[in-house]
């Protein structure tokens, strides 16, 4: 699905043009307007609230992204993942607040930096601990694994211990100030919403490489066949867990900026529910693709906000639709699930994908 | 085909745009509140009452003039006892520019708690936990009633004082105590400590804590555990649903210890939940019940009936009761405040909330006081029993009068 | 020694619902090849349609009845609409439709009912317990059991003797052996599902009666999972023993092992023992081994 499409004039001069990420002269100016929106037009255009909806759109991609890893390219069926990001939200927050950390440091402003990678490593290897059962189970047991890790990390080690450190509360409240990234302190929408799209930025960049190279050509192999792959000599073991510990890297820098959104952190951030609803995110965004997760993020988070701006005008004449609106987001979640797997069952990057070509093709049919 | 679906989806993207740019028209002279509110999650059981009674004390204000003649815009939002929601919900009533927001649970409350105190926002909360009261760490929390750990303690006095005589160990060992209730629940955890000091300095033998969740069902094996402890009495620190499970299980497993529960556990459906195992529980009360006859309670009654014809009233429960305590003082508050001419947050604060010296709210509630150095508002609790078909006051303990020193110096803020 | 045979006891009763509830699922699995993450709802519906025909002062039993012919009814209703086109689908699809359903049923009846608990007044049981031996059990427990094991019995019977059952069986053996023969492929997914439904309201009911019906009882649905897991996917008596053992297993940890812990081991001690059977047995005690060929 990806033949590279070159306009007439257009052509490659040297070995690493011919490689490069960015082909041709639209995809080159696309790219350029993608990112000039993504880091200059929204922060300035957009008002506060939808600064902060942008963020969580950025926060559902970049957990989907690690599910997208797992399940899209590796194959590897996981229910678990809001108990990695969980990991690593918690492993950030105790950093920053309880680390004796050195003085020149905290002037400098690195503890939440080097917190964010700390966390992100710590929730890499916890990942690989649930993730080796793979080694001896795939499909709906594997499923039922990472469905126990979540149970298990969340409810009750996170839960129970972790969040009882440093005395009673099970919040753990980071007073402002507290999280600075260099010299710039991370206090108000704004700030979040860049330190957000740099993350996310970076996270797509490195995935996007990574599985381009061997790596990744591993894991879609492991995906589309794995006997064959390890009878072909790729050791599967070694890239399973090799893609649980990427994908709970991921999931750890993602809590760890998490962290910076809320200022304060619990485990009812991360319930069971969240990994249901980032699967479904890939689901309907398209699995198998990094447009997949972004499309599908940026969806059901614009459609759970246009649902909530649509019932509270509504709720003057049916109170009850205010009252128990949690519920009807419930409804709507599973309706939207159940409707795009049996009418779109490739998702919208599918869409996308079709639509791009009719442009790219234009103005033949095919 | 496919540009026309393109087209429909750019059409509806668009229009939605357009619907939520749209703000609300302000009037100049408005005050706005804002309310997060639980009514579809953990603790929804009381929370829906006390959302549908602020919303009916809110509208009865503006039918009196409002403050002082300005209009009190409410808009409250439910957050499922979901602490991410809270926070997401509280981002979005400042863009409202709400002035005062009324809270619900512990777990929330306290972690906005660093951020409300930097907006200088004033925040009245349906969680009643100590950890509020201290102005040095958390100026600008509020709510009327006494704090968990006072309640928590004046339960514990009660019962030594009026029910341990009655036994026939009585003189012969130390009372046993243990204390059941969500371990990661903040709300839940809020008074352990202080009831176990409480417990402590009064002569208990403690025993080990038991984990029932806010949801709990099945608590049979919490039970059976304890059976061997052989408590005298139980602290419940749940809401009623649970606490109401954990009953029956210990009714129906032949469990003999008396009951002592928060306020949130206690109310009119306890008995409509546990039936007969309801008999002799004792809980803490901070106002009274709906209907009850008391100052102002027919103001109550009738807002009900006016507001929400469609809940028959004996379904009200005293949450309605509490969520007026709340909403008066804040009324009061603001009042004063606009009075001063001040309805800024540290003026709402200085010149409304901290200038209330036994302030009478009626309702059978404790009269309020807050200071600039102490935010508890009340210095003991009514404790009540469910007995006979009916709730009878055992004692109103006063920790003040009987612990001076101690409430002066070492009982704040925990 | 009285608290062990209490826990046993009270272990083995609840079981019996899990096990009831499990059978359910094993039908669908092998009839349709159908994982269904939505059996926690399914129990769910069941306990508040019970609920809401008792409230109508219709006697327990006959509500239980009831509840059986609207399970069957919207068991046909959920497959024909919803899953009818899954058929052939990857595995992840048919399982996110089935989550996709949970999160409906459960939306649809929190919208409904509302998250009070609900308690069948006047109670169904008597709340005082029965003395056998020296064992107090509660009247609820030891109904209940009787209950499920009756309709188990009915259900095998039915396998076991009657045309529509024998030709369930066919299909979950070999569909295009059963199709060659005659069998209706979507009358027998649509069949599983109806009986899957019935199962579960069954148990849901009887569960709600314990200390009342809130959304609780779904998340006791969930139990289900590792059950079957215990069982083997694809056996029935894998099924019974494995609900039962997960019922034990749930009260004796959590009797015994929560003084060690802070708390919540009963929740997810399941889910952990299965996590590590997984890893020795991965096929459960009974169930078929997969062979894959490349």
């Amino acid at each position: 699905m990806s033949s590279v499409w070159l306009p007439c004039g257009d052509y490659h001069q040297d070995y690493a043009e011919d490689q490069g990420w960015w082909q041709s002269r639209v995809i080159k100016g696309k790219m350029i307007l993608v990112l000039a929106i993504m880091f200059l037009g929204i922060p300035l255009v957009a008002p506060d609230y939808w600064l902060s909806v942008a963020t969580m759109v950025g926060y559902t991609a970049m957990g989907a992204l690690g599910v997208q890893l797992l399940i899209g390219y590796t194959g590897l069926l996981t229910l678990g993942h809001a108990a990695f990001i969980a990991v690593g939200a918690y492993t950030s927050t105790l950093l920053v607040l309880q680390f004796p950390w050195p003085a020149f440091i905290l002037h400098w402003g690195l503890a939440y930096p080097i917190s964010i990678a700390v966390a992100g490593i710590v929730a890499g290897l916890w990942s690989v601990l649930f993730g080796l059962p793979c080694v001896k189970v795939k499909g709906f047991y594997l499923i039922l694994t990472t469905m126990a890790a979540q149970f298990i990390t969340v409810d009750f080690i996170l839960t129970q211990y972790v969040s009882q450190i440093g005395g009673r509360g099970q919040a753990f409240s980071l007073p402002p100030g507290t999280i600075k990234v260099g010299p710039w302190a991370i206090e108000n929408d704004f700030e979040v919403y860049y330190l957000m799209a740099v993350i996310l930025a970076l996270m797509v960049i490195i995935l996007a490489n990574l599985l381009r190279s061997k790596v990744g050509r591993a894991w879609v192999a492991i995906r589309d066949n794995d006997i064959a792959a390890e009878a072909l000599g790729i050791n599967i073991v070694w890239y399973k867990l090799l893609a649980f510990f990427v994908a709970g890297f991921m999931a750890g820098i993602a809590g760890a900026f998490w962290v910076s959104n809320t200022a304060a952190l619990s485990p009812e951030h991360f319930p069971w529910f969240w990994s249901l609803w980032l699967v479904g995110v890939i689901l309907i965004g398209g699995v198998g693709s990094i447009h997949g997760a972004i499309f599908g993020s940026i969806f059901m988070v614009v459609i759970m906000e246009l649902l909530q701006m649509v019932a509270i005008p509504l709720a003057d004449y049916y109170p009850k639709l205010l009252i128990d609106f949690a519920f009807i987001k419930d409804m709507a979640f599973g309706l939207a699930i159940c409707a795009f797997l049996i009418y779109e069952p490739n998702g919208l990057a599918y869409r996308w994908w079709q639509v791009k070509n009719y442009f790219n093709l234009w103005p033949f049919s095919y | 085909m496919k540009k026309s679906i393109l087209l429909g989806f750019l059409a509806l993207l668009l229009s939605g745009i357009f619907v939520c740019g749209f703000s609300s028209m302000v009037v100049a002279k408005d005050i706005r509140i804002g309310g997060i509110m639980d009514t579809t999650g953990a603790t929804s059981d009381v929370g829906k009452d006390y959302a549908l009674g602020m919303d009916e004390a809110f509208k009865y204000f503006n039918e009196q003039g409002g403050v002082n003649g300005k209009r009190i815009k409410y808009t409250w939002f439910d957050y499922g006892y979901r602490i991410p929601e809270a926070i997401t919900k509280y981002k979005l009533l400042k863009r409202l520019r709400s002035i005062v927001i009324m809270g619900w649970g512990t777990g929330d409350t306290e972690a906005l708690s660093p951020t409300i105190n930097k907006d200088k926002l004033p925040y009245v909360s349906a969680s009643y936990s100590a950890h509020l009261t201290n102005p040095a760490k958390t100026r600008y929390n509020l709510f009327f009633s006494s704090d968990y750990s006072t309640n928590a303690r004046a339960a514990i006095t009660a019962w030594f004082d009026k029910k341990w005589p009655t036994k026939p160990d009585y003189g012969k060992r130390k009372p046993r105590f243990a204390c059941c209730y969500m371990f990661a629940s903040p709300y839940c955890s809020a008074p352990i400590k202080a009831i176990k000091d409480q417990a402590k300095m009064l002569g208990f033998e403690i025993g080990p804590d038991q984990d029932v969740s806010l949801f709990a069902l099945d608590t049979k094996s919490q039970i059976m555990a304890l059976k061997e402890f052989k408590p005298d009495l139980l602290w419940h620190g749940n809401t009623t649903m649970s606490v109401s499970a954990t009953i029956r299980d210990a009714y129906a497993l032949g469990l003999n210890s008396d009951w002592i529960v928060n306020n949130w556990g206690f109310d009119e459906n306890l008995p409509r939940l546990a039936g007969d195992a309801a008999e002799g529980v004792m809980g803490a009360t901070p106002c009274a019940f709906f209907g009850q006859p008391s100052k102002n309670m027919d103001i109550v009654v009738a807002s009900a009936k006016k507001y929400n014809p469609g809940i028959p009233l004996d379904k009200r429960l005293i949450r309605t009761v509490q969520a007026w305590g709340d909403a008066l003082i804040t009324w009061e508050a603001l009042k004063r405040a606009d009075k001063a001419g001040d309805l800024s947050g540290p003026g709402i604060m200085t010149k409304g909330f901290e200038t209330m010296r036994d302030f009478d709210i009626g309702l059978k509630a404790s009269p309020i006081t807050f200071t600039a150095t102490d935010h508890r508002p009340a210095t003991g609790c009514l404790i009540q029993e469910w007995k006979n078909g009916k709730f009878q006051p055992v004692e109103h303990v006063d920790l003040k009068k009987r612990w001076p020193e101690k409430w002066a110096k070492e009982w704040l803020g925990w | 020694m009285e608290l062990f045979l209490m826990t046993l006891t009270t272990g083995i009763l609840v079981g019996g619902i899990y096990a009831l509830v499990a059978l359910g699922w094993v039908l669908i699995y092998k009839c349709s090849g159908v994982l269904n993450l939505a059996m926690g709802e399914l129990t769910l519906i069941g306990a508040y349609v019970t609920y809401a025909f008792y409230e109508m002062h219709i006697p327990f039993i006959l509500a239980v009845v009831l509840t059986l012919l609207v399970g069957i009814i919207l068991g046909f209703l959920t497959e024909r609409i919803f899953l009818d086109k899954l058929i052939g689908e990857p595995i992840l699809s048919v399982i996110m439709v089935t989550v996709g359903l949970s999160f409906f049923f459960k939306g649809a009846i929190e919208f409904v009912f509302g998250t009070d608990t609900r308690v069948f007044t006047p109670p169904v049981f008597a709340l005082k317990p029965i003395n056998v031996g020296f064992l107090k059990v509660s009247p609820v427990y030891l109904w209940s059991f009787i209950l499920s094991i009756v309709l188990l019995i009915i259900l095998v019977c039915f396998f076991k003797y009657t045309r529509w059952g024998l030709s369930m069986q066919a299909t979950a053996d070999d569909e295009t052996a059963a199709l060659s023969l005659g069998v209706s492929a979507r009358f027998v997914y649509a069949a599983a599902w109806a009986i899957a439904f019935m199962s579960a309201g069954v148990g849901g009911a009887l569960l709600g009666n314990i200390n009342g019906i809130n959304i609780s009882v779904g998340y006791l649905g969930l139990l289900v999972l590792p059950a079957v897991v215990l069982g083997g996917l694809n056996s029935v008596p894998g099924a019974i023993v494995g609900g039962i053992i997960i019922g034990v297993l749930q009260n004796l940890s959590g009797t015994y092992l929560d003084r060690y812990f802070p708390g919540g081991v009963k929740q997810i001690m399941p889910f952990a023992f299965m996590a590590v059977f997984l890893l020795f047995k991965p096929y459960g005690l009974w169930g078929w081994e997969r062979i894959e060929r490349v």
